[in-house]
């Protein structure tokens, strides 16, 4: 079952994302990318209904890097988050709305700051330290709220986020198996294995 | 007749050149001065009002809305100010246009829209009154000055034929040419807005026609950051806070009459 | 009368000209210059930069832009009307990769740009872009060097090394006289900048290059670089009218030593 997590540090943000693909009670692959590199220093991890992911995924893509190729500088983390976000709200009350929810990590280059938005198929959104989409997130959130640390180090960063994956391996009746982690930071972004 | 010219305002003359903008820019070059300076910790810009006459009422304009007159310096959106010169009329839907834009784009990406976007907005609207039929080119030329997060401070200038490109310091309208040698000896690359006052307000004093300096002749503006919320703070200057500006900077013209008699 | 809004604004002459569109190239030859030279497996973009005046922000001032990441244009004529073309093409590299996963050919975009001119020069009420353009990219998934050039008139081609704008004629014939097809990366760049000199008088500081080596690929040289080179280029030019004149004294000098002797008899 879909599942995906993303923790703000000092200076980065985290995100992962179990990489099956399914169709009812079927896994048809164990190693799907479901966070994608939006800008340099922006990711954004998807779930929900598969073909309106990949399909809203990759119209938000396009749009982002187009600004980027006119501008020569990217959108900030805040402002691409605005942009889609307002274009969820407006699927929402088209005739055939997407179905998507999103975890949208960045670096803002020009203020310095690791930022993390949560954005729901609503079109709701919220700036937060820490976040999780599906059903691990009922597992994960009590954990993250006892465990996270703002100001933690990639080190312990990622030992939180181990806790929430094997807790969320630990109690929930189908669990996903593999995920893919990516990290963004003042580097840009980059995959981490766990 | 008519049906000859109306659909063809901006065509290329047999030299490739498209006559209708370049006769935009000589009307511009006759209009009321505006003159901008890029400052470390700030933009600074000033205009010179051509009073049409004496009977004119400026007292709705006197402590009018957010600070300016309402003829030469705008507030374009929160982070950028712009100064016009030309066809007034043009100017007023340009200024229309560019706050509207400004709009758009925080609706869309809930932020101050970056100088350099508006200036491409509105060169990309001048653009188009160049290209396509039954239309004739904007009779205005702008400053903007701006602040974003992504080069800071900035100040750009367009022209009719919707080019634009970004200046340390830049001058516009009636005698860009004397204004624009002046500040090439005065500027320097690390000037504070504090002395940027006083480089422009010396320039303008020097390229103005008229011999008195005052607020009726005289619009001004400077758009800094605030100290406390590192938000750009645009002041647009109201005619009592100019006259105070020239009196402390000394730059206050007297009549020729009154010079006479003092010497 | 309405209807005069929708006619066309460039129309045959009876002589079946279309002025506009003459017109339009006389004002991309007023342009600044813009070099594409084709190499082994690079590409090389020059263009002529006016002055910046000194007060001028350089930032603000772009000849070459990237359309995507693999592709870059250049164009001579007038810079209003390049943003907007620009622009469109812009978003056509991204339509092209939503719609169908794959970033565009060069020749692909090249004909779409060379397309929207056209419509310019038949639509109703509008008038023809007056630029000329150079492409230049690899395609995806292929190591061929690639250069294209469009016209207002809405004409594409390709080529393997061409000149747009100001004396483009000049730099033509430059690079037909000097131009292999085996031209390795600094080769191309040299012969670049050398047929840039020749329409530029002033030097390196007014003449921006970018190189595409393979895709998505792609370097502008700093201005030490260009310096570099233009230095080494008069270098060559120098010793070849030292090499030029020493011949014509040798010549001259036999000449003269062969009347005295004719004198002498």
């Amino acid at each position: 079952m879909e599942t995906s997590f993303a923790i703000t540090g000092k200076g980065y943000v985290l995100m992962a994302a179990d990489t099956t693909a399914a169709r009812s009670i079927v896994k048809m692959k164990t190693d799907e990318d479901k966070i994608k590199t939006l800008s340099p220093h922006l990711l954004m991890a998807y779930s929900g209904e598969p073909g309106d992911t990949v399909q809203f995924a990759e119209y938000v893509e396009r749009n982002i890097r187009l600004y980027q190729i006119r501008n020569v500088y990217a959108l900030r983390p805040a402002a691409a988050a605005s942009w889609i976000r307002r274009s969820l709200a407006e699927s929402l009350r088209s005739r055939k709305p997407y179905s998507v929810n999103l975890l949208l990590g960045g670096y803002d280059t020009s203020s310095y700051n690791p930022q993390l938005f949560w954005i729901d198929y609503l079109g709701t959104m919220t700036e937060v330290p820490f976040a999780a989409h599906g059903y691990g997130a009922y597992f994960a959130l009590s954990l993250l709220d006892r465990y996270h640390d703002p100001s933690a180090s990639l080190e312990e960063g990622l030992d939180t986020l181990r806790r929430c994956i094997d807790e969320v391996s630990k109690r929930l009746v189908v669990t996903p198996g593999k995920y893919k982690v990516k990290i963004v930071d003042k580097d840009g972004v980059r995959e981490i294995e766990l | 007749m008519a049906r000859r010219y109306d659909s063809r305002t901006t065509i290329f003359s047999p030299e490739g050149r498209l006559y209708q903008i370049e006769y935009a820019m000589e009307a511009i070059s006759h209009a009321g001065t505006v003159l901008g300076v890029l400052a470390k910790d700030g933009v600074v810009l000033a205009a010179e009002k051509k009073v049409t006459g004496k009977l004119l009422d400026l007292s709705s304009a006197k402590d009018g809305g957010y600070g300016g007159s309402g003829e030469k310096i705008y507030l374009l959106n929160s982070n950028v100010i712009g100064g016009v010169a030309g066809l007034t009329a043009d100017a007023n839907s340009l200024v229309n246009y560019a706050r509207t834009a400004a709009q758009r784009h925080l609706l869309q990406y809930n932020e101050d829209i970056p100088v350099e976007l508006l200036a491409q907005r509105l060169c990309d609207m001048k653009q188009g009154y160049t290209q396509f039929g039954g239309l004739r080119p904007f009779g205005v030329s702008l400053l903007y000055a701006g602040y974003d997060p992504h080069y800071q401070f900035q100040l750009y200038h367009s022209d009719p034929s919707g080019n634009y490109s970004g200046w340390k310091a830049t001058c516009i309208g009636a005698n860009n040419g004397t204004a624009q040698s002046l500040l090439k000896q005065e500027y320097k690359d690390d000037i504070l807005v504090k002395d940027a006052i006083g480089l422009v307000l010396r320039t303008m004093s020097k390229t103005m026609d008229s011999t008195t300096l005052n607020s009726e002749k005289l619009e001004f503006a400077v758009l800094t950051l605030d100290p406390e919320t590192k938000r750009p703070n645009a002041k647009i200057y109201r005619p009592a806070e100019i006259d105070a500006l020239l009196l402390s900077e000394g730059l206050t013209k007297q009549d020729d009459d009154t010079e006479m008699k003092a010497t | 009368m309405s209807r005069s809004y929708d006619r066309a604004l460039t129309v045959f002459s009876p002589d079946g000209h279309l002025f506009q569109v003459e017109y339009a190239l006389e004002a991309v030859r007023k342009g600044t210059c813009a070099v594409g030279v084709r190499g082994k497996d690079v590409v090389v973009l020059g263009v002529e930069k006016k002055s910046i005046l000194q007060l001028q922000d350089p930032r603000t001032v772009r000849k070459v832009v990237m359309l995507d990441d693999h592709v870059c244009l250049a164009f001579a004529g007038l810079t209003a009307d390049g943003r907007v073309l620009i622009d469109k093409a812009r978003i056509e590299c991204q339509s092209h990769r939503l719609t169908v996963e794959d970033p565009v050919t060069v020749e692909y975009i090249t004909r779409h740009i060379a397309g929207i001119q056209q419509r310019y020069t038949q639509s109703g009420g509008v008038r023809p872009f007056g630029i000329s353009t150079l492409i230049v990219g690899f395609d995806p998934h292929d190591s061929t060097p690639r250069l294209y050039q469009t016209e207002p008139s809405g004409i594409y081609s390709a080529w393997k090394a061409n000149a747009i704008g100001r004396s483009s004629k000049t730099v033509r014939e430059f690079l037909e006289k000097n131009h292999r097809d085996d031209l390795s990366r600094e080769e191309s760049i040299k012969l670049t900048i050398k047929s840039l000199l020749e329409v530029v008088q002033t030097g390196a500081k007014n003449i921006e290059i970018s190189v595409m080596e393979s895709y998505g690929k792609v370097t502008n040289l700093e201005l030490s670089e260009i310096e570099a080179i233009v230095s080494e280029i008069e270098r060559e030019k120098e010793a070849e009218a030292e090499r030029k004149r020493s011949r014509l004294a040798a010549t001259a000098a036999g000449q003269a030593a062969m009347t005295q002797r004719a004198e002498e008899s």
